[in-house]
């Protein structure tokens, strides 16, 4: 996939992040960011975002990057 | 359901909705009514037909014509049957040689002042002027037409559908009180008085009123004076078939009025529950598409989108599509290909085309085009409440006192439901609108709205939260229903949450554009109505935060205990007839039928065993995500069932890249359309007259959609989709749609009880239809949500991105308009082009004047993806700051600004929100010459193939 693609999983990811409240409470906008990512995304999709994590993961938002800290 | 041709029957009086039961007799026959049934109805319900002209069950009786006089026991005079209400013990009698006498001289009077054409008349057998001339033994006519009579008056022929001819009126008035009761619209009046009196447009010609072409005059008119076109050139019909409208969400029933297999008129049903007699200028006269020229019904194929179509058959053609995605899958991986089925196909079709990507493809990369309009209130109900759909039935809104519309435009866009709606205000509802276009609800005949809230674009979810704020500082909520039906620990979190100061009215106004104290009225007006309810549209859908404005709208309705009864609840508006029916048919990539999803390990065994295959339990690609892949170059074998996703879906310069990355794109659809013109097989789709099946609309309504001609191509949708996967390998062998629906049933606990037995005898059910509901469900969640207790999720308001700034300083949002509908790829084919013949900028005076622009001019539209042209319209619906637009014509390209932001959630596309800058243009931008140019080779094409055959 290609640098275009994981820009845009970075931004679908962040911005579900936000939308769970990860300024109110960051431990939880992770946990359910995780779970709509599990219940949402298809596979490749969310081992793109994780390898993308795990190599830096610039520009994720905080709650994406306790997601995949915790994994 | 084919039945020979008769008028629909006529109880000549509306029902009465008393419980008070009356007994009276009726020509010796006694019989018990509602109180408030007019002597009229009465008759006519032990079938005695009193003569009638100016009454008809549609409308409130008016006594004008008296020639429906009874005599009644104990009372002096004649009374008009139709204005006199029945009594305990009355007794009445219809034929008498007084009444016979009065009767005729009345209609004697009428007839000297009608031309005796009857026998080349247009509606020669199928008038009631006729009829009652008939019943009351009309022979001669003394006084002769050599007194002053109408017969010269001269036609007005404006209207493309229907044509008024006031030389055979009677002024009964019908056709008044129906544009006024009926649809709402006050575009008639009877000028002058007495013999001088005449039916008039507002003193102009049909087409240059107020009129809206619902046709409700036309259906009303007693006599040929209004009769549609399609009748008077071909005359009136011989059978008729019962089937539903195939355009937008309301989901009217229609009887099909054929000759041969000629449909010569569409009239709305009368005991349709959705519509009740009702239609629009869409669903009653826009049906010519279906046989128009431009019809492809031939199956093509070619090997790539450069070369011309070949003309092949069916067996050819889906060998063709299933080798190469074969192919595909073979080179690139099972989940390489995928599909996109259609909202406007049936429920049954739907199925199909899912159960061939879960079962045939072996993946679950099946999206639907609700994608981009209501996934938000699927999410968004489901999390809230528990089921993903409308709580109501339409018929529910007449006992609402307070009405929200939130980002709907119901005249426009659902304009049979307007019409109800209308109806309701007239009567004394009161009304919120939250829309940042003043829609025509705002400011109607004889309808204002309370309260008007100009949501500045994407602002939707703070202007929600601003209304909860109000509602829970001033206690104004229903502490009883919360603690009852709620979840307590998420109502106490989201308490806390929506108390903050941040989220007051006074906090967000500067956010939302509303005026803090108009936005505190409001939210006081909806929190203490009896019956408060909410009805929303893609305006609410097609943002950033789609979902958490649903979820924001269901809180609302739950905080005040607005749910669970009449008059009441939270009710998407859907955009086309059947996104409810795609959505509960398992459309969606991560869940089965009944909105189930994958993971559920029960559900996907059930589906395992009764096809036979072993499904995927991780969620597929949606839609966006399938054009990101196939840019990508990993996703290339794409089937699209009835959608234009190169015209309807957002960034179209990137869909249009998606597209043409493709290996094989598979098309089914009745004409070629813009997605077409980058397939590399076509497949001849079916219009809703050539084939049986359902639609769901928006109250979870299924309808019978009936075949009333044969399939052009050979094919209904459904055999297309088998042939295709039988081609593929994937077992499917249903001889009629019948089949579909009993495994649909047999495998979604919603709807287990539907079968097209029970549709036939019902009419219509609205699921949940199951053992605990045998003939369906009008209102949901009554005594407990379907999801336990209802969930008040957290609804931060999140600014969307997509924000005005120097560069783009202007919002422009998109609606749609009456006349036409969605893409436009049906209705610009009929003369509904007469109201809509192009898309326009809807631009404020004041932006305008800043650049230049005038009315008429041509103004380029810029975003920060693309750019496009419209002519200008200066106008006052909009707001300082934002612009306006439809997407009705390809070449408008309005989808080529639209930028692929979307819904957190659901990734339903921002469609009403994009910054853009408008300017004084020229010429047609670049990507409207490409366009023209694509455009035009791909006809081409089409042609060649047709010449090569
Ligand atoms: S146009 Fe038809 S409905 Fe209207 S007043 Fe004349 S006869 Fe009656
Ligand atoms: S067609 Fe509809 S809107 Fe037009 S005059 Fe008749 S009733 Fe009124
Ligand atoms: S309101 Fe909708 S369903 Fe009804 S006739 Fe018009 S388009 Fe068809
Ligand atoms: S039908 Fe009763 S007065 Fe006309």
């Amino acid at each position: 996939m290609s640098a275009q693609q994981t820009e845009r999983l970075v931004r679908m990811a962040n911005q579900i992040a936000l939308n769970f409240g990860e300024e109110r409470d960051l431990t939880l906008a992770a946990r359910r960011t995780g779970e709509h990512l599990q219940k949402f995304w298809t596979p490749a999709m969310r081992e793109q975002l994780a390898d993308y994590a795990a190599a830096g993961g610039e520009g994720l938002s905080p709650a994406v990057r306790e997601l995949y800290s915790r994994s | 359901m084919l039945h020979y041709y008769e008028p629909q029957k006529d109880f000549g009086t509306p029902a009465a909705q008393s419980a008070e039961q009356v007994s009276l007799t009726v020509d010796g026959v006694t019989l018990e009514v509602p109180a408030g049934t007019s002597v009229m109805r009465a008759a006519a319900l032990v079938g005695v037909k009193v003569p009638k002209l100016c009454a008809t069950d549609a409308l409130q009786p008016f006594g004008s014509c008296r020639v429906c006089l009874v005599e009644i026991a104990g009372r002096r005079g004649f009374p008009a049957s139709c204005t006199t209400p029945v009594e305990e013990g009355m007794q009445v009698q219809t034929q008498t040689p007084a009444l016979a006498k009065l009767r005729r001289g009345v209609m004697e009077l009428y007839i000297s002042d009608h031309p005796l054409d009857c026998l080349t008349c247009a509606t020669n057998g199928d008038c009631e002027l006729q009829d009652t001339a008939g019943e009351v033994g009309l022979r001669n006519v003394r006084y002769g037409f050599d007194g002053a009579n109408h017969l010269a008056a001269s036609k007005d022929s404006s209207n493309p559908y229907f044509t008024f001819d006031p030389a055979k009126c009677i002024v009964c008035s019908r056709c008044v009180r129906a544009c006024e009761e009926t649809q709402g619209t006050f575009a008639l009046t009877i000028e002058g008085r007495g013999f001088d009196s005449v039916v008039s447009a507002g003193g102009v010609d049909f087409i240059d009123s107020e009129c809206v072409s619902c046709g409700a005059c036309v259906d009303a008119c007693p006599t040929a004076t209004l009769t549609e076109n399609s009748i008077i050139e071909q005359g009136i019909p011989e059978h008729t078939v019962t089937t539903t409208c195939a355009y937008c969400g309301v989901g009217c029933g229609f009887r099909a009025e054929l000759r041969g297999n000629t449909v010569v008129r569409m009239t709305p049903w009368k005991d349709g529950k959705a519509n009740e007699g009702h239609a629009c200028v869409k669903g009653r006269f826009a049906f010519g598409y279906a046989t128009h020229p431009d019809r492809v019904t031939t199956p093509m194929i070619r090997d790539s989108t450069d070369q011309p179509w070949r003309q092949v058959d069916w067996d050819e053609a889906v060998s063709f599509a299933a080798a190469r995605f074969r192919q595909i899958q073979e080179q690139h991986g099972r989940n390489s290909i995928g599909a996109i089925s259609s909202s406007r196909c049936t429920n049954e079709e739907v199925y199909l085309v899912q159960k061939l990507v879960r079962a045939g493809f072996g993946n679950n990369n099946i999206d639907t085009c609700a994608r981009v309009c209501h996934s938000p209130t699927g999410y968004g109900l489901k999390t809230t409440l528990g089921e993903s759909a409308g709580t109501q039935t339409f018929a529910s809104v007449e006992q609402a006192d307070v009405i929200i519309v939130m980002g709907a435009n119901p005249t426009e866009a659902h304009p049979v439901f307007g019409s109800r709606l209308k109806k309701r205000l007239r009567q004394g509802a009161r009304l919120i609108v939250i829309d940042p276009r003043k829609i025509e609800l705002v400011d109607a005949p004889h309808i204002q709205a309370d309260y008007h809230l100009p949501v500045n674009p994407g602002a939707n979810v703070a202007v929600l939260n601003a209304m909860a704020h109000v509602i829970v500082s001033e206690n104004l909520h229903d502490e009883a229903f919360i603690a009852q039906r709620c979840e307590a620990s998420a109502f106490e979190d989201w308490r806390a949450f929506i108390s903050d100061v941040s989220n007051s009215p006074e906090a967000l106004a500067a956010a939302s554009g509303v005026d803090a104290a108009e936005l505190r009225a409001a939210a006081r007006l909806y929190a203490t109505a009896a019956t408060g309810a909410i009805y929303y549209g893609l305006g609410v859908t097609e943002h950033s935060q789609g979902s958490t404005a649903v979820m924001a709208i269901a809180n609302l309705a739950m905080l005040t205990g607005n749910l669970g009864r009449e008059g009441v609840g939270v009710n998407p508006l859907r955009g086309q007839n059947n996104v409810q029916g795609a959505c509960d048919m398992g459309s969606f990539p991560h869940e089965l039928p009944g909105y189930r999803h994958l993971s559920d390990v029960t559900t996907r065994a059930d589906f395992e065993q009764a096809w036979q295959v072993e499904l995927d339990p991780e969620p597929g690609l949606r839609i966006p995500n399938m054009f990101d892949a196939a840019v990508d170059g990993d996703f290339r074998g794409l089937y699209i069932q009835g959608e234009d996703v190169a015209q309807s879906d957002p960034n179209t310069q990137h869909v249009e890249a998606a597209l043409a990355a493709l290996d094989c794109l598979v098309v089914q659809d009745i004409f070629l359309n813009e997605t077409a013109k980058f397939a590399h097989v076509f497949l001849p789709g079916a219009s809703f007259l050539e084939k049986d099946g359902t639609f769901t609309n928006a109250e979870r309504r299924i309808s019978r959609v009936r075949k009333v001609m044969p399939p052009m191509s050979g094919k209904a949708d459904w055999e297309a989709t088998q042939a295709f996967a039988q081609a593929l390998g994937c077992s499917m062998d249903y001889a009629h749609p019948s089949q579909i629906m009993d495994e649909i049933a047999s495998l979604t606990p919603t709807f287990s009880g539907v079968s097209y037995a029970l549709l036939d005898e019902q009419g219509s059910v609205q699921w949940p239809c199951n053992d605990s509901a045998a003939t369906g469900t009008s209102t949901m969640h009554v005594d407990s949500f379907v999801r336990g207790e209802g969930y008040f999720a957290l609804t931060e308001y999140v600014p969307t991105e997509e924000r005005a700034n120097r560069r783009f300083p202007l919002l422009l949002t998109t609606g749609r308009i009456l006349s036409q509908y969605n893409v436009g790829a049906q209705t610009r084919r009929t003369d509904n082009s007469t109201w809509h013949a192009e898309d326009v900028l809807e631009i404020h005076a004041h932006d305008a004047q800043e650049r230049g622009l005038k009315d008429g001019d041509w103004a380029g539209i810029q975003s920060r993806v693309g750019s496009t042209v419209l002519r200008t319209r200066i106008s006052d619906r909009v707001k300082p700051g934002v612009v306006y637009t439809t997407f009705h014509h390809p070449v408008s390209g309005a989808n080529v600004v639209t930028t692929d932001n979307s819904d957190w959630a659901t990734n339903c596309p921002e469609y009403k929100v994009t910054a853009v800058q408008a300017s004084k243009v020229t010429e047609p931008s670049a990507w409207q010459s490409r366009q023209r140019e694509f455009d035009h080779r791909q006809r081409q094409f089409l042609q060649q193939a047709t010449v090569n055959d």
